[in-house]
């Protein structure tokens, strides 16, 4: 256990060291000089001199990697330029507002692709699978811009009924925060749905081969008993690494997509707005925390790996 | 997939190249930058679907860009994949010595930063330019396929003909290149056929942000532009690029399915991402 600890913790070490060297790089490093952004007009040299040693350009990359290191660890994350906020007040008011918008589709989609992938394995070959099959298709070769597009299309033209907003938000009660996530929470499951299936299907039909189930249908389990006992179960594996994995997907282009067309003020708008001002402090801070808490998030993924499935234990 | 399906699938890409050669040659969708028609025009003679806010021909854009998108398509699928290909040869072929640790620590890395953040970190150091979106493309594609052909790799590692490269002498290089690339084939058509659909619905996305080339058009281009047009009743732009860029990514999907169905028994491999 002590061994395993330690092995997976170096190894998120090395990887949070290669996420920070690579935002440190493409943002500060090599990114454009940030110099005149915060001069006003005509500096003297004496000015641009002492900007320069401000902002660390005349020291080397070594130098200033472990500089932009050490504020990252105590969250000195600087000021947003569009606004003037403090980065790390920014990040955390807005993730908040993100997580309360795209928990409820989360859950929803990987609930939903669970149940019809059951569904469709159960009936493997026949119409249901088919037809099951054939909308995960085309959930999964349908844009996500299209499908918000299209659904605020369809919001705004079938008669003003106000009940669910094109845009904004709110939860000043929970009646009023239902209204505004259901749209999104709909699109997010229309357009995940289908590569969850995808996945879970194959996932299923596979355990749904294996000797147990055979003799367990022998004994006279039903197929509701056979599903849920036995076959779910072993399953459960391959579904946490989807769920993990799916995590990405809601922190970009859920977040970002769905709260700039639905003009949501979480994480996702605050991205959208810093990737097409190119606001350095924010961008920097959200490219470097999403990296490693995905780090974060994939090791405790392997550690639950190892609490569900007793046989990785003995393996390693 | 039946071979009727596929054959079906096949025809449809067929028609996509054909219209992307047209342009290529010169034939059509050639003025599909130039301003000259009426704002918001309708259907007509002219304008076969209309024209967009700028008087700019619906129909010519939307043919140049099913150009952009195979040029995409195939520049981002055929290298993402060549390089997925060799590093998951090279991390399988020397599992658990430094290639493969290095390797498995750059697609972690890569993997842990989602797609879009990175593309957009790219285009900050680059400037938003086409090289950027391709390069953040390239970059993040790869790393699936090199999974997948890593575990390959190792199953293929074991097999008695590659043992036998082994002991009479054949350098890892070359049995790399010559015995176990070759035997990835359908893996690898499968994985790069699902890197163009991955480019193609990312550069609807990018395209949203205003990462890109500015200087061309495409459909994430299209789309972009008609998310106020929808909003007022006007669906020509944004139906004719949703359209064709649905049909392509279905297609290729579905030859994409065609390819891992071939492979025995193997069907849990996923798309390379999503957007």
């Amino acid at each position: 256990m002590r061994d395993y600890l330690l092995k997976q913790s170096l190894n998120a070490v090395a990887l949070m060291i290669g996420v920070t060297l690579l935002s440190f790089s493409l943002l500060v490093y090599f990114g454009p000089d940030q110099t005149y952004s915060l001069l006003g007009k005509n500096p003297t040299p004496e000015q641009i001199a002492s900007v320069h040693q401000q902002l660390g350009y005349d020291q080397n990359f070594a130098e200033r990697y472990l500089d932009f290191l050490k504020r990252m660890l105590v969250l000195d994350l600087g000021y947003a330029q569009s606004s003037g906020e403090a980065v790390s007040s920014l990040l955390a008011r807005t993730s908040m507002i993100s997580l309360a918008l795209l928990l409820p589709g989360f859950v929803l989609g990987h609930a939903l692709a669970l149940l019809l992938s059951m569904l469709s394995a159960q009936y493997q070959g026949r119409w249901p699978d088919r037809l099951i099959s054939m909308a995960s298709m085309v959930s999964m070769s349908t844009s996500t811009v299209v499908v918000i597009i299209a659904l605020q299309w369809w919001l705004s033209s079938s008669g003003d009924s106000g009940w669910f907003p094109v845009r904004g938000w709110s939860t000043d009660s929970v009646i009023d925060y239902l209204r505004h996530i259901a749209m999104p929470t709909l699109a997010l499951v229309l357009v995940s749905v289908g590569y969850h299936i995808r996945i879970y299907r194959a996932v299923i039909c596979e355990e749904m081969g294996q000797d147990y189930v055979r003799t367990a249908r022998a004994f006279g389990a039903g197929p509701v008993v056979v599903l849920f006992r036995h076959v779910l179960p072993n399953c459960l594996l391959p579904i946490i690494t989807r769920v993990v994995f799916s995590v990405p997907l809601l922190l970009v282009s859920g977040s970002l997509l769905l709260e700039s067309y639905f003009g949501i003020p979480g994480i996702g708008k605050v991205s959208f707005d810093a990737i097409t001002n190119g606001d350095q402090p924010v961008l920097l801070a959200i490219v470097t925390f999403s990296g490693v808490a995905l780090v974060l998030v994939q090791n405790l993924a392997d550690a639950l790996y190892r609490w569900v499935d007793p046989r990785l234990r003995v393996q390693t | 997939m039946s071979r009727w399906a596929a054959q079906l699938c096949w025809s449809i890409l067929g028609t996509y190249v054909a219209i992307a050669v047209g342009v290529w040659c010169g034939l059509w969708g050639q003025n599909y930058d130039l301003a000259g028609g009426p704002k918001w025009g309708g259907i007509s003679s002219d304008y076969w679907l209309g024209t967009n806010l700028i008087g700019q021909d619906i129909f010519a854009r939307s043919l140049t860009s099913v150009a952009t998108a195979l040029q995409t398509g195939l520049m981002v699928g055929g290298l993402a994949t060549m390089a997925g290909a060799l590093a998951g040869a090279c991390a399988g072929y020397w599992r658990g010595r430094w290639p493969d640790r290095i390797l498995l620590w750059l697609m972690g890395v890569i993997d842990a930063i989602p797609f879009v953040l990175l593309a957009a970190a790219i285009a900050y150091a680059l400037g938003a330019q086409f090289i950027a979106v391709a390069l953040a493309m390239i970059l993040t594609l790869w790393v699936p396929v090199a999974r997948l052909v890593r575990a390959e790799t190792q199953k293929l590692r074991t097999m008695p003909y590659v043992e036998s490269a082994q002991i009479i002498g054949v350098s890892p290089v070359l049995i790399i290149l010559r015995h176990i690339l070759p035997n990835t084939w359908h893996l690898l058509m499968a994985q790069g056929l699902l890197v163009m659909v991955a480019a193609l619905k990312a550069e609807v996305v990018l395209s949203f942000l205003g990462i890109g080339s500015q200087a061309s058009v495409s459909w994430g281009v299209m789309i972009a532009e008609s998310t106020q047009e929808v909003a007022s009743g006007r669906f020509n732009n944004f139906l004719a690029a949703s359209i064709p860029l649905f049909g392509l990514v279905f297609v290729l999907g579905s030859l994409a399915d065609f390819f891992q169905s071939r492979r025995a028994g193997d069907s849990r491999a996923s798309g390379p991402m999503q957007a």
